[in-house]
């Protein structure tokens, strides 16, 4: 069984203190500032390399991003994916996530054969949860979101267990599938030393626009319907002040102060 | 900054920093404490392929080198220095081995000690001290079948938890290299030295009382012990010190320096007073020096460099590093004020655990004897 995991490289949430927006495109200025896997993104490879072990086939890794963006794919194939697709091009700058969903789609669908197309339930640098869903439209496949536990049976349906708000749900999909997964899928391995000098010996596929044969209008920030209108630093501000008075005061005078502050 | 890693060296580092704040971190002060030693860490990491780095692959590990093995090494210590301790002297015999030893012994050891299925010690200092062979006492008698050993050792890491240790002792034809598994009648592992830092490495005497070795339990050739003991010491030992003492300090230095940044006084944070953070500043310098320093020998070593054409760079390595360490510590310490002494700020382990490396693998002032040697040549 083909698996497709889809990855992103995002800031080091340790480092988000360094991240600056640029005030004229609006966009997240990365520079300087390091980079990992999206962390949930592992645990979509792992679930993908753990299904391997009972339904053989090739996971193959794929991201969209700059010529770095390799990083990311090089540490799944450590942790053990069989190869790797980069889709690297300028023409793919800016692009939402209609537009990041539309281009990876048709990548899968252009050079990836697969039973499943997994991928982490969000990332931490926009937290959007669209790519996924609209993924699965554009590949006209059936889709699970937050899923907390993946069980196969078989090759052609599989068991998501996915985490609402206040409960879960339990869904049989039909494979072909698009799964986004959450952290309590399992734990990521750590590649081990073996994996990493592997790594040189598995193949790097990079695509650029030409090779998807989609038209500019489609790509990057063209063919991207969002449209930031404004972005602003988060402040944090800390005041303090003492009510006093008998608790049923107290309260009413807290709830109005926390109104005119803006906190309520 | 860019140290000239691979990219394998690169993500090896990324791998060994995972397991290192994933596994190591959650248990390192419970470990510490109960001074038990990590059987569990070890055997994981020797799965992942971080013990035998320096071996090679046909005898089980990955044959990275010794870059790749500082690399995790300090990794290991920015964590928990008595992981990065057990690398120190836990590697001494699988190198030795692998450079010294016979096919046999070779194939029989070294690849469940890179797995971490086995523990490896390697015995040098006696009462009279480690620097000095010519008043060793341990002597190793020559008969039809073997040796007979009679001796003592002190202050031998690991051998409270080793199967297989390694040893220096004299011989007819001068000092031999030899090695003796756990439970060999004659053979003993006695008492724990009480010890202020890495508490969860046992270090320990070890009694020999005419214990018989068999001829193939001789690592190289009878007489010429010191030429494998010695490149053994400084390539893996003087080395391990230096990168555990690297990693201590990075620990050490990012723990200041998140403190500083948080603890308010006088309604800002206390690394904006400029005492501060010239403290912050020079220990900032200090780890950087200290870092091309240690990284120098393993490069050289991975070169092809022998331990005995780089002696000075090792010694400058260790010597750096530790003294760096020990005042880095100090000064973590004083800018956290009181909460430096506390066990969960860590600080204080670091410090306590770069007091042993005073003397790990020779003396401050043996490495300094070294380097002025090479001063008069």
């Amino acid at each position: 069984m083909d698996i497709v995991v889809c990855v992103k490289q995002v800031p080091h949430p340790d480092h988000f203190s360094q991240i600056t927006l640029d005030p004229v495109t609006k966009a997240i200025r990365r520079e300087g500032v390091p980079l990992i896997m999206n962390p949930v993104d592992r645990n979509a490879v792992e679930a993908a390399l753990q299904l391997r072990e009972r339904f053989p086939g090739k996971v193959t890794v794929l991201t969209m991003g700059p010529p770095q963006a390799r990083e990311a794919l090089e540490e799944a194939l450590a942790m053990g994916a069989d190869e790797a697709v980069l889709l690297c091009d300028r023409a793919f700058a800016g692009a939402d996530a209609y537009a990041t969903a539309l281009t990876v789609a048709a990548a899968i669908k252009k050079f990836c054969p697969f039973s499943l197309v997994l991928c982490g339930v969000e990332t931490v640098d926009s937290g959007t949860k669209m790519v996924g869903p609209m993924m699965a439209e554009f590949l006209d496949v059936p889709y699970a979101t937050n899923v907390k536990a993946l069980k196969l049976t078989n090759e052609e349906t599989c068991l998501a267990e996915t985490d609402l708000d206040n409960a879960s749900m339990k869904v049989e999909l039909r494979l072909p599938a698009l799964i986004t997964v959450n952290k309590a899928i399992n734990e990521p391995r750590i590649p081990d030393v073996m994996g990493i000098m592997q790594v040189a010996n598995k193949t790097l596929h990079i695509y650029g626009a030409k090779d998807l044969g989609l038209p500019a209008e489609k790509l990057g920030l063209a063919g991207s319907p969002t449209r930031v209108a404004s972005v602003w630093e988060f402040k944090k501000d800390r005041r303090a002040e003492i009510l006093q008075g008998s608790p049923k005061h107290v309260s009413k005078d807290a709830v109005a102060k926390l109104r005119e502050w803006g906190g309520l | 900054m860019d140290y000239g890693f691979s990219k394998e060296q690169e993500m090896l580092k990324k791998a060994a920093r995972q397991f290192a704040e994933t596994k190591v971190a959650p248990k390192a002060l419970e470990i510490d404490e109960k001074g038990a030693f990590p059987f569990e860490l070890v055997q994981q990491m020797g799965q992942m392929g971080l013990i035998g780095l320096v071996n090679s692959k046909e005898y089980g590990g990955s044959g990275m080198g010794h870059l790749s093995r500082m690399i995790v090494i300090e990794e290991m210590a920015r964590i928990y220095p008595s992981l990065g301790f057990f690398f120190q002297a836990g590697n001494l015999l699988m190198y030795a081995l692998e450079n010294f030893g016979n096919e046999e012994q070779k194939k029989r050891y070294i690849p469940d000690l890179c797995k971490g299925k086995k523990i490896s010690a390697f015995a040098v200092t006696e009462q009279s001290g480690g620097s000095d062979p010519s008043a060793m006492t341990t002597m190793a008698t020559r008969n039809e079948t073997g040796y007979v050993i009679n001796g003592r050792k002190s202050y031998i890491t690991n051998a409270g938890v080793a199967d297989v240790l390694g040893f220096l002792s004299k011989s007819d034809g001068g000092f031999s290299t030899f090695f003796v598994e756990k439970g060999t009648p004659g053979f003993e592992v006695t008492r724990r030295e009480p010890r202020p830092g890495f508490r969860s490495i046992p270090i320990n005497e070890l009694a020999f009382t005419g214990c018989h070795l068999p001829l193939g339990n001789l690592i190289g050739q009878e007489g010429r012990g010191m030429a494998a003991a010695l490149p053994t010491i400084s390539a893996i030992g003087r080395t391990g010190a230096a990168g555990v003492a690297l990693g201590a300090t990075q620990g050490a230095y990012d723990g200041a320096l998140k403190f500083c940044r948080e603890r308010v006084l006088y309604g800002k944070p206390i690394f904006d007073l400029q005492a501060v953070q010239f403290m912050l500043v020079d220990m900032n310098n200090d780890i950087e020096a200290a870092r091309w320093l240690c990284y120098r020998p393993a490069v050289l070593l991975d070169q092809g460099k022998s331990a005995k054409d780089i002696g000075v760079d090792i010694a400058r390595a260790k010597f750096m590093a530790v003294d760096v360490a020990l005042r880095t510590c100090l000064k973590a310490q004083q800018a956290m004020g009181a909460y430096g002494q506390s066990p969960e700020y860590r600080v204080e382990m670091y410090l306590r655990d770069m007091l042993e490396l005073l003397t790990a693998g020779g003396t401050q002032e043996i490495m300094k004897v070294v380097i002025g040697r090479s001063l008069t040549t």
